[in-house]
């Protein structure tokens, strides 16, 4: 995750086959989420209702909100990422670059849990327009993807593209997100709390 | 232990998703499974009813329990209901969005009749033209009972179900074959429909005609060589609010 990584300990001793099996488990686990979480908003008898934080008007203008906050930190994600990575012109990596990059995707993912489990319970996995789809099936791709990232995080010897990868589909999926549920709720109905 | 981070990260967020399932399982029982634990989605707090006057708040809000101080439970009243009245081939529609309701009546060629409230107390009462009125109640099932009056014939409502989208209540308001119209369906959670049209819907004594079918994947009807584009009242989305 940061650069002073794997100057600490000596690499614990992996067999060769373990290659493999670095990326296919945390994607199978993240597979089984996404298809747990599909399942479960699927199969589970929507209540309607759930739930939720006070002092808003409505369930949708929390979630929506919630859903923005997880995606400014997750613009932030991008930016960090990309100073660290160097890919910003005439921009050192502060030393603090990891910690931010760090924090900021835990407050995205916390934000982000709440609105899911709302969506999950109150509502369920629906696909009664094309808008419904997508967000349904971007919802739970987002959790597994977020699995797969996490999971793959700590392993040494990645190929440079790999977490690159995975914080690009987490980052889009989020953005979909957003965009079929807070911005079609903001435009619908307004910005206001 | 720095390498378990992301792991812990995990966890700590698949944790809070536990809790908050939980606290909705709770809070919140699955209707269908368990009728008797169900809480009416009415909220008792006296602050929700200052709503009223407001123009946007959808859903009124109530702290019943707090597991810390900043987060309190709401308790949304975002619900659709729609399903036979026990009188004469009647459908009723009610959908309700935070402490606003709408109710539908209509059962083809001669009733149909629109009516608007409010929620308080976990009673609904709805005023519609003329002499026509509503008033239902959540039952503890997670269904509503009561009656609905159309120019002083009563029909009786017994155990209305909640309904999930497509089911529901759609409407259809404007001119159609040179004439003002406004139409209402009923789509029932088994997929039966019950709509009708009321002719001069602004007149004292309108005329009734039963709907044409609604397609409700595209929320469409052909009436007198017309599409007619409805659109759903729905208390969960709040459109028609």
């Amino acid at each position: 995750m940061t650069a002073q990584q794997g100057t600490s300990a000596p690499l614990p001793p992996q067999p060769v086959s373990s290659g493999v099996l670095k990326w296919v488990i945390p994607c199978l686990i993240g597979g089984l989420v996404a298809l747990a979480l599909g399942l479960y908003g699927r199969l589970h008898h929507a209540t309607g209702i759930a739930v939720n934080i006070a002092g808003f008007s409505s369930p949708g203008y929390v979630k929506s909100w919630l859903a923005t906050g997880a995606t400014f930190f997750a613009i932030v994600q991008v930016i960090s990422a990309l100073v660290m990575y160097g890919k910003i012109p005439r921009v050192t990596a502060p030393s603090w670059i990891g910690t931010l990059h760090r924090w900021s995707g835990r407050i995205a993912f916390i934000l982000a849990v709440p609105v899911a489990i709302h969506c999950l319970y109150a509502l369920g996995f629906q696909s009664y327009s094309t808008r419904v789809l997508i967000h349904s099936i971007l919802g739970c791709a987002f959790f597994g993807a977020f699995t797969v990232k996490m999971l793959i995080l700590p392993k040494q010897g990645l190929r440079s593209w790999v977490l690159p990868f995975w914080g690009a589909v987490v980052f889009l999926t989020l953005i979909g997100i957003w965009f079929t549920s807070a911005y079609w709720f903001f435009s619908t109905f307004g910005i206001h709390r | 232990m720095k390498r378990n981070t992301p792991l812990l990260t995990l966890l700590t967020g698949a944790a809070l998703g536990v809790v908050l399932l939980i606290v909705n399982m709770v809070s919140y029982p699955n209707p269908a499974k368990s009728p008797t634990s169900y809480s009416a989605p009415v909220t008792s707090a006296p602050a929700a009813s200052t709503a009223a006057s407001s123009p946007a708040p959808a859903v009124a809000t109530s702290a019943v329990a707090s597991p810390t101080p900043a987060v309190t439970v709401t308790v949304p009243v975002a619900v659709n209901f729609a399903g036979k009245a026990q009188k004469g081939n009647a459908a009723v529609a009610v959908a309700i969005h935070g402490d606003k309701a709408i109710a539908y009546i209509c059962n083809g060629p001669t009733v149909a009749a629109w009516f608007q409230g409010t929620v308080s107390n976990g009673k609904v009462d709805l005023a519609g033209k003329g002499n026509s009125h509503a008033s239902l109640t959540f039952d503890t099932a997670g269904t509503m009972s009561g009656s609905v009056t159309v120019h002083d014939t009563q029909f009786p409502v017994s155990t209305l179900p909640m309904v999930h989208s497509p089911a529901g209540l759609y409407i259809f308001t404007g001119m159609a074959g040179g004439k003002m119209i406004k139409a209402g369906w009923i789509e029932m959670s088994n997929g039966t429909q019950i709509g009708s049209i009321l002719i001069n819907p602004d007149a004292s004594a309108p005329t009734v005609i039963a709907a044409p079918l609604l397609n409700v994947a595209s929320a469409t009807a052909t009436y007198d060589g017309t599409v007619l584009h409805a659109t759903q009242i729905s208390g969960i989305s709040g459109s028609g609010f």
